[in-house]
């Protein structure tokens, strides 16, 4: 127990202290997860709007094999991923094996589904009039798509902040993908679990601090944004 | 006003699944016409009226907007500009009152415009003290109102309402009624689905009769017949006294 408190201790100050190794950790994790959720939200919303409004061939086994993909673990799209993108893989060329690219494809195609899935529960649920009202009051298809996300706003937030929240923990693709390079591809799940098999708890549960204030903000601005959803129908 | 022919719609067709809705409906509508469609539950009004504003594609059909009859695909564009639904409970976005009639404007118009013609909206409908208002929490009468002002500023060629004074008090009908009668008098073609034929008898030019897909108008007969289906309702006490 003391050395738990101890470790803690010596967490928080190395937070406090503003130590240029533990925070370059935590700019790593935002720039490569804030990038990965910036390029994967505006195809998954369009794609989301299509499977919920659209009225194709397939529309039905797309929707389900998003929903699989929801439990797709990290490793695998790590393990795919990483077989890709070596040297003898079909991507070998683009030579972006531990990189931050590679860590941000590998954080797109984890965040994907979720953004697909959820936003297409949220698109769904909305009232079929706010379509209908927008196109016969003289709406183009574009605006009246942005009217209809603007009108289930609270659930495409909640989605985006779901989705950021699982890319922003995981450790599996982005140890497979980046290789956990200490200031290039070393990021928070990455370097706990590297801090915590050489011992070094206190580096280990600073991060873990950060994760957790982040996981709290991320729960908080959910729980807000569905209570305003609820509030605001 | 002279009255022109604006659209021509012939054989509209629809089936849902295995079942058929409407079978070669054939109707024209006219400016400053108000025509009254009538039909029990399922007969395919809303369906009609849906295809009628461009919401719903027909199976078959063709359609005249003034260019001569085109198939539906060639000018469902120009369909959607000259026509506009109002559903049985209008749907109001989640913003304010104003926010909501601004919706009907281009969004190219320069900000006095925009203010100055939803200021006249407002005033059309009697709507200022709710102009700030959330549309959300808007009574009946209060949101087909707001519809209304949509309507007026959008001002379509054809107005399509479906059962647009359900669940109305005597008051909140007689509102509508006057504003639909002022657009009317504008010279917009009107049409209403209703199940009560009495109540927007005042209002219509000419009845017609959905029925097993196909649509007839309707003579004195049958229009009594319909009258003895419905009791009579305060609006029509109304009109009678």
């Amino acid at each position: 127990m003391d050395s738990l408190n101890n470790a803690t201790f010596e967490a928080l100050q190395l937070l406090a202290s503003g130590d240029s190794g533990l925070w370059n950790i935590i700019g790593i994790s935002f720039k490569v997860s804030t990038t990965a959720i910036l390029i994967a939200t505006p195809p998954s919303l369009l794609l989301a709007f299509l499977l919920a409004y659209g009225d194709f061939p397939g529309r039905r086994l797309l929707i389900s094999v998003f929903s699989t993909l929801l439990s797709i673990p990290a490793v695998v799209v790590g393990l795919t991923l990483y077989l890709m993108l070596s040297r003898q893989g079909p991507l070998g060329d683009l030579k972006l094996l531990f990189t931050q690219s590679a860590m941000v494809i590998g954080q797109i195609v984890l965040c994907v589904p979720i953004l697909v899935a959820m936003c297409h529960s949220a698109l769904q649920a909305a009232d079929r009039r706010a379509w209908e009202t927008a196109r016969t009051l003289g709406a183009g298809p574009v605006r009246a798509v942005l009217t209809v996300m603007h009108e289930v706003r609270f659930g495409l937030f909640a989605a985006l902040l779901a989705a950021y929240g699982r890319i922003i923990a995981e450790v599996g693709a982005s140890m497979m993908l980046g290789g956990n390079i200490l200031n290039a591809t070393r990021n928070i799940p990455t370097a706990i679990a590297l801090e915590t098999s050489k011992g070094e708890f206190s580096q280990g549960i600073a991060l873990g601090i950060v994760l957790l204030i982040l996981a709290f903000i991320l729960n908080g601005l959910l729980h807000y944004f569905q209570g305003k959803g609820r509030f605001a129908t | 006003m002279t009255a022109t022919i604006n659209i021509q719609f012939k054989g509209i067709a629809k089936r849902y699944r295995r079942r058929t809705i409407l079978d070669g409906i054939d109707i024209s509508l006219q400016a400053s016409q108000c025509t009254l469609l009538c039909g029990a539950n399922g007969a395919g009004k809303t369906t009609l009226l849906k295809i009628m504003a461009g919401l719903v594609k027909p199976d078959s059909g063709t359609l005249n907007t003034g260019l001569g009859e085109m198939k539906w695909r060639r000018c469902i564009k120009a369909l959607k500009e000259k026509a506009m639904y109002m559903h049985q409970h209008p749907y109001m976005f989640d913003a304010s009152v104003r926010r909501n009639i601004a919706y009907a404007l281009p969004p190219m118009l320069s900000r006095e415009d925009r203010d100055k013609r939803i200021y006249e909206a407002l005033a059309w409908a009697n709507l200022e003290p709710l102009a700030t208002a959330s549309a959300t929490i808007l009574s009946g009468g209060e949101v087909q109102r707001v519809a209304l002002a949509r309507a007026w500023l959008r001002s379509p060629s054809v107005l399509l309402l479906d059962e647009p004074t359900t669940n109305m008090d005597h008051d909140a009908r007689l509102r509508t009624h006057n504003l639909l009668r002022q657009l009317k008098d504008q010279g917009m073609a009107i049409v209403i689905s209703s199940h009560d034929a009495l109540q927007f008898q005042s209002l219509a030019c000419r009845q017609l009769l959905l029925k097993d897909g196909k649509i007839s108008p309707v003579n004195k007969t049958t229009q009594a017949e319909n009258v003895s289906a419905f009791p009579i309702g305060p609006i029509h006490q109304h009109q009678q006294a």
